[in-house]
């Protein structure tokens, strides 16, 4: 995309009016990559794990030894000694009670992943353009419903508001608060053991406000239930893409918005260039310059029906061979006129027989001599 | 009148053009189908005239030399049909060799074979395996009717159409199916060629069976395999 010809986004008072125009970064046209996003958030939110193991020697602390076989019982160790209920219980294997786990976990399991720095400007560029496109913003499941634009920039003194009644104020008259009371209702007891364990309950994620100085403004949106902030200096995917998914809803100060060029400028970190520069593959396919060279469209392989007999069927032998069926069929004929007038013949050799033998059977006239 | 896209404006441009050629195209084959119709049919003809001649001519040189004492030598026979009426297992490595060669991969494959002294010995280190002889024309007429596929594009294609042969052949002198008899039963210049396009003739087993004592012997002492002459051709009636 060229800075030539950049769309405005509006920047929006205190009080919710529109005052100015800012020209939309560049850095909010980086190629959208939710697979780069993922790979990345996936490995980066490991990297704030704490260490837990079992005891080292939990388990290992009896002296016992196998009894070995001819006891009537099993080989595992067994604890030694005598006087308490301890003594000639199993010990030490993963199935023994109070012995040790299988596998004991260790503290020096790799915790953190190192991610190479190009991938993670990419994801958090990646990721900044995505807050952009309000479709994805909705779809990550925010309530921006009310908001005037996406990218949300709010100009004038916000970065100084350090009232939150003043800072609600502010976000209901840019109709970010629905975001917020969606958060709020959203609080709910977590689901499984977290609970016991200083996580007791969850809920959604609301805005982020990216800020370039923080003059106040940390302490008026900081007690907002969803609501995070940021620098825009120290941008974290983690608050850009929660749980690996594109599309937070960012409110941007005036100031911080601008500096996004400064920062993704030509002094500073490179924008992702996408791999395609013309993603619409119909477009090109059906451009004129590829079809002018493109193959002709290939015919469907031919269809054989299946194979009839040319000796019995004659519509096979006919487009095979027309002078064998002509052939045939004179063939045919001369038998059939054949038979018919060897019939005829006998027939006719046969009557004339007959007829010479009834003619002599008949009785004739009786003569005067009696013959 | 109603705005289309350029696109859809273009696609129907091309469209057109190739309707127009297939149009073309297929006018063009009603042609030559037509020609070739006249062609064939005046091929049958003379081919038929042909063998009707060859056999008189033989018949006349018989009776000519008993008249005059003399001797008539019948030309050696230069086709033989040759079908494999063993199995693959446990062949010795040279008729296996030598089957291959031939195209008999199967049991109750049969192909021609131009008769020189090359192929009679390759006949001779396979006579166990297979049974030969000299087809006559209806064995030949029948072969290629009923049981006639092509080698087109390396794929089997049954010979439904005289455009089967033309497609797979590509020879001007072999062109309907009249042709590739003649080619065959004649042994002409085409012959490898023609019998090459020919895929090994698959036939059932025999109707009545093989012969009632066994068929591992040799033909003269009462079983099936090796050189049978004319006896070959009831036998492909009965594989038919």
């Amino acid at each position: 995309m060229s800075a030539a010809a950049r769309p405005l986004c509006s920047v929006f008072s205190t009080s919710g009016d529109k005052t100015t125009d800012v020209a939309l970064p560049a850095v909010l046209t980086a190629p959208l990559r939710p697979d780069v996003v993922q790979f990345v958030h996936t490995n980066i939110n490991k990297n704030h794990r704490q260490a837990y193991a079992v005891q080292m020697k939990a388990g290992h602390q009896t002296s016992a030894t196998s009894w070995g076989t001819g006891r009537a019982v099993s080989r595992i160790p067994r604890v030694g000694g005598g006087g308490t209920q301890r003594s000639g219980q199993a010990a030490f294997g993963n199935m023994c009670r109070s012995g040790r786990m299988f596998a004991p976990t260790k503290t020096w399991r790799r915790w953190h992943r190192k991610v190479n720095t190009t991938q993670k400007q990419f994801a958090v560029a990646s990721a900044l353009a995505a807050a952009a496109v309000p479709a994805l913003v909705m779809a990550r499941g925010h309530k921006i419903d009310q908001v005037p634009e996406v990218p949300l920039v709010v100009g004038g003194d916000v970065e100084t508001l350090s009232k939150a009644s003043k800072a609600k104020a502010l976000l209901e008259k840019i109709g970010a608060f629905d975001d917020v009371e969606k958060s709020a209702n959203s609080k709910k007891l977590r689901t499984g053991k977290g609970k016991m364990r200083n996580r007791r309950y969850v809920m959604r994620k609301g805005p982020l406000v990216v800020y370039s100085t923080n003059d106040g403004i940390e302490q008026g949106f900081r007690n907002f239930p969803g609501v995070e902030l940021a620098n825009v200096d120290r941008l974290n995917l983690l608050q850009l893409a929660p749980g690996g998914h594109m599309g937070r809803f960012v409110i941007y100060t005036q100031a911080a918005f601008e500096k996004l060029d400064t920062i993704y400028g030509a002094a500073g970190k490179s924008i992702p260039v996408a791999e395609m520069a013309n993603a619409d593959l119909a477009r090109i396919i059906n451009s004129d310059e590829v079809q002018a060279v493109v193959n002709p469209a290939k015919s469907a392989p031919k269809k054989y029906l299946r194979k009839k007999n040319a000796i019995k069927s004659i519509k096979a032998l006919e487009k095979l061979s027309p002078y064998q069926v002509a052939a045939r069929k004179s063939e045919t004929k001369a038998q059939e006129s054949r038979k018919t007038k060897k019939s005829m013949k006998k027939t006719k050799k046969r009557g004339i027989g007959k007829e010479f033998y009834e003619k002599m059977s008949t009785q004739g006239d009786v003569c005067e001599d009696g013959f | 009148m109603a705005k289309a896209p350029e696109t859809a404006n273009k696609k129907a441009a091309t469209q057109l053009k190739i309707q127009a050629a297939a149009k073309a195209d297929a006018l063009a084959a009603k042609k030559t189908r037509r020609a070739n119709k006249k062609t064939f049919a005046a091929n049958g003809a003379k081919y038929a005239a042909e063998y009707k001649a060859t056999e008189a001519a033989a018949v006349a040189a018989r009776r000519d030399a008993k008249t005059n004492g003399g001797f008539y030598v019948p030309a050696q026979p230069k086709l033989v049909f040759v079908i494999r009426i063993r199995g693959t297992i446990g062949v010795d490595p040279k008729a296996k060799k030598v089957l291959r060669l031939f195209r008999l991969l199967q049991i109750h494959n049969g192909t021609f074979v131009k008769l020189n002294e090359a192929t009679e010995r390759m006949l001779r280190l396979i006579e166990p395996y297979v049974t030969y002889g000299y087809p006559s024309l209806k064995s030949i007429k029948d072969l290629i009717l009923k049981r006639g596929f092509g080698k087109v594009n390396k794929q089997r294609v049954p010979i439904s159409e005289n455009a089967v042969i033309q497609d797979g052949l590509q020879l001007d002198s072999v062109q309907c199916v009249d042709d590739l008899i003649h080619e065959i039963f004649t042994v002409g210049d085409n012959f490898k060629a023609t019998n090459n396009f020919l895929w090994p003739f698959k036939l059932s087993s025999p109707n009545g069976g093989f012969s009632s004592k066994t068929k591992l012997l040799h033909f003269l002492e009462g079983g099936e395999a090796g050189a049978r002459g004319e006896e070959i051709n009831a036998l492909i009636k009965k594989m038919l």
